[in-house]
């Protein structure tokens, strides 16, 4: 066959393998092996010999791993006891040897077969928008609170996540906060609690949370962060937490001023007269029992403590330990300047999304079959028919080599938005194909110019009908706005041309 | 032989045609009544709806605000529907299954109670708690949805102006124009008025879908417009014709793909199930509109033009 091609179907051509090579990467990402670094615990062994997120475990102690399964197996039975091992990881770059008595604490998952970003409504996690309760805020503000909560769930432990600021057509603002896999324990609570920690004696503040009033929280230390033994009591157990924190050198000179004033308590003559209440959001979470010895001393080291429940010893030792870890963060990050409202949270359960996109898959590729055979049974010209259906496939893979170009996530509503291209530049071809076969006393070149009048005009009409969508309701739906637009762009300037083309050539033959 | 009986049937092809044209040529005003009656029905039937139900739609809680959980284990609905009927505020309970084999897959519970209360309630009846291994969770607060609601109506309200004036501009006459324009508005308020009938409820994917009708229907209307105003070479009703077979091509490709593709995901998304079934609706709607409404219209332009230039 002589492969003569137009200019038009070269660009296509062109712009359709640097899709391929956006969306898989060169070389392909599914032929690489291995497991992908999700986390690292920061400050752990394996943290410090230098693995970090986003690299890719090739090998352990020398033994290829091919996927997530591979990965457990060689790591099972391994730390089973106290003893100290030498363990191996090779990545792409590099080698790392750790020695530890525990596995190494990080988190891996299968590498992704393509570098298309999916959303959280496809492949589960959670999202959660929140604005202040009844107060508009500033966009000053709304960077605060975005700045605030960023560091607070990264001090909780939380990395792979996106805040961000989004507004909707009224010019509200609200804080859009996204975590992709499993959904953290306590989310709404890190999230829209405003922590104002405040530790008052009667009605005198002593200190704050927050860098201003305290200078350091004990975390993770046993020396100054204990859990105790869990204890029964009727109905069930608790189970008491302490840590010790640091106050800035004001805090204890106030502490030390407050507690001058103080008498000896009468009933338990150890201690003082008032308690140092601690009150998270103005609810009393402890009250502390101030030792005689301290009164009117600047003292910073000051000991916060608290208790979890549950109906099992386990239980009642989990809600101590979060209860803890919690307050940690809390004290450590300050209070929000304002009081939140949820006003929307999702959580996407991630069992279900490889199910989901299989399914998508298949409908797409089975409504194409069906085109095919409508076009087919319409025109009965295999070529003309086979033309418009690659087309129209090609269509989707440059959206999807321009969404993994841009970092794109495509959500739910991004997929119908590709649906709604396919449909319309399928029914263009139609057009194209038409227009090819009538007024056969016009030139093919004029035909093809009328065949455009008409999709242009289509196009048009389809793109203003889409913009007002990328503002309106906070932007949830921009991703069907914006894939359309994209997709219905990229058909009028890049495969209807080529398109038309090949129509050419083959009515030619 | 074969070629004497290829002509016989191409004979036969132009007789049907030529009485296809006449009945057409003398009905065309007359076949305006159908689309007029469906209109009309649908307008008495939104306005019975209205005064029922205060609103031009049943609202599902991703615009009035509430909690969705979705439970991917095998539960006894009736059981539970009774059991949460008087714990949690205005409940539906459904059960979506396999597409082949029925069987059960997962039961989502829908209130306008609050995500808090709605996990309590349900954890109390299932006895295990509720994770993101076994369930997920949608949470809209009416903070929120009141604003988004109002929000999404004011896009579509201007994605169909901006569609009308950028059909005014393209073919610059006021009655073609409009013909296209009021094809468009028929299509989607009939499509409103027959969801509205079988019981469906809005949601924001709803709304999205609504906005695709605008896009997809117009474009048959600028195909048949086109070919009817700026072209001269054929008879009228030629012209016509020849959009006809392309416009149907069009439409009828697209429902087909759309059916096929809303059999499968109909057990799997809420969301692509509502978008796939307004679509049918409207596409099937755009149908009658383009062919009947607009084509008489622009019909009766094009011939009062023509008789007014030979006077």
């Amino acid at each position: 066959m002589r492969l003569k091609l137009t200019w038009k179907i070269w660009i296509l051509i062109i712009i359709l393998v640097l899709s391929l090579i956006s969306v898989f990467g060169l070389p392909p990402v599914f032929l690489q092996k291995g497991v992908l670094v999700t986390s690292v615990e920061p400050n752990s062994t394996a943290f410090e010999q230098g693995l970090r997120k986003g690299q890719i475990i090739m090998s352990v102690d020398n033994k290829k791993i091919e996927g997530l399964d591979d990965f457990k197996e060689i790591l099972q039975g391994k730390f089973m006891t106290n003893e100290t091992l030498r363990i191996v990881i090779t990545t792409k770059n590099t080698e790392i040897i750790l020695l530890t008595n525990e596995a190494p604490k990080i988190t891996v998952a299968e590498i992704s077969k393509s570098n298309i970003q999916f959303g959280l409504d496809l492949i589960g996690g959670s999202r959660a928008m929140v604005k202040a309760e009844e107060k508009k805020l500033s966009s000053v503000e709304i960077q605060n609170l975005i700045d605030i909560t960023k560091n607070r769930l990264n001090e909780f432990g939380l990395t792979d996540l996106k805040v961000r600021r989004v507004s909707d057509l009224e010019g509200n603002y609200f804080m859009l906060v996204e975590i992709a896999g499993a959904t953290p324990q306590d989310l709404e609570i890190l999230i829209a609690q405003q922590g104002k920690f405040e530790a008052k004696i009667g009605n005198e503040t002593v200190f704050i949370g927050g860098e201003r009033d305290i200078a350091s929280v004990c975390r993770g230390d046993p020396t100054c962060a204990r859990i105790d033994k869990p204890q029964q009591i009727q109905g069930g157990y608790v189970t008491q937490f302490s840590f010790g924190i640091t106050l800035s050198a004001d805090a204890a000179k106030r502490h030390a001023e407050i507690t001058e004033a103080l008498e000896i308590n009468t009933t338990n003559p150890e201690y003082l007269s008032k308690p140092l209440d601690l009150y998270l959001d103005n609810k009393l979470v402890d009250s502390l029992l101030i030792s005689k010895g301290l009164q009117g001393r600047v003292t910073t080291q000051i000991s916060v403590s608290g208790s979890g429940t549950g109906e099992t010893q386990e239980e009642s030792y989990k809600t101590a330990e979060a209860e803890m870890h919690k307050l940690q963060t809390l004290l450590i990050t300050g209070s929000l300047p304002f009081k939140l409202e949820i006003v929307k949270l999702d959580t996407i359960s991630p069992v279900l999304g490889g199910e989901f996109l299989r399914i998508i898959l298949i409908a797409g590729l089975t409504a194409l079959g069906v085109v095919a055979i409508v076009i087919f049974g319409r025109y009965r010209k295999i070529k003309a028919s086979l033309a418009l259906l690659l087309t129209s496939f090609s269509e989707v893979i440059i959206i999807l080599g321009i969404a993994s170009l841009i970092s794109w996530n495509l959500d739910l509503p991004s997929i119908a938005g590709i649906l709604i291209v396919v449909g319309t530049g399928i029914d263009q071809q139609i057009v194209i194909l038409d227009e090819a076969r009538q007024g056969l006393f016009l030139s093919l070149k004029q035909r093809m110019k009328r065949a455009f009048a008409i999709i242009i005009g289509a196009y048009f009409t389809a793109v203003v009908a889409m913009i007002p969508l990328l503002w309106a309701g906070a932007g949830l739906l921009k991703g069907f706005a914006f894939t359309t637009i994209l997709g219905i762009t990229t058909g009028v300037l890049i495969t209807r041309p080529a398109f038309a083309d090949m129509v050419k050539r083959i009515e030619k033959e | 032989m074969e070629e004497k009986k290829e002509s016989n049937e191409g004979q036969s092809k132009e007789k049907f045609g030529k009485k296809v044209a006449r009945f057409h040529n003398k009905y065309y005003k007359h076949l305006l009544l159908i689309p007029a009656i469906i209109l009309l029905s649908s307008f008495i039937y939104m306005g019975i709806f209205y005064y029922n139900n205060g609103d031009f739609m049943h609202k599902d809680i991703s615009l009035t605000g509430g909690t969705s959980i979705t439970i991917h284990e095998r539960i006894d609905t009736n059981e539970l529907k009774s059991y949460l009927s008087d714990k949690l505020e205005s409940l539906t309970v459904r059960e979506i299954s396999d597409l082949i084999t029925r069987e059960q897959i997962s039961v989502i519970v829908e209130t306008t109670s609050d995500a808090g209360t709605t996990r309590e309630v349900l954890e109390d009846y299932l006895d295990y708690a509720l994770t993101d291994e076994n369930s997920s969770l949608e949470f809209t607060g009416s903070a929120l949805s009141e604003g988004f609601f109002k929000q999404l109506l004011f896009a579509v309200l201007l994605a169909f102006v901006f569609m009308a004036l950028v059909v005014f501009l393209i073919f610059r006459s006021f009655v073609p124009s409009l013909a296209i324009i009021l094809a468009a508005f028929t299509d989607i308020f009939m499509t409103l008025a027959l969801f509205n009938f079988l019981g469906m409820q809005m949601s924001t994917a709803g709304i999205i879908a609504f906005l695709m009708l605008i896009g997809y229907s117009v474009d048959t209307d600028i195909l048949l417009t086109n070919r009817v105003l700026k072209r001269h070479e054929d008879s009228l009703n030629r012209r016509i014709f020849s959009a006809f077979k392309t416009g149907t091509t069009m439409t009828l490709t697209s429902l087909l793909a759309i059916i096929t593709a809303l059999l499968i995901v109909s057990s799997f998304s809420a969301v692509l199930t509502k978008i796939f079934t307004v679509l049918v609706i409207g596409l099937s709607f755009d149908l009658l509109n383009t062919w009947i409404t607009n084509v008489s219209i622009l019909k009766w332009y094009v011939k009062r033009k023509e008789s007014r230039n030979e006077a």
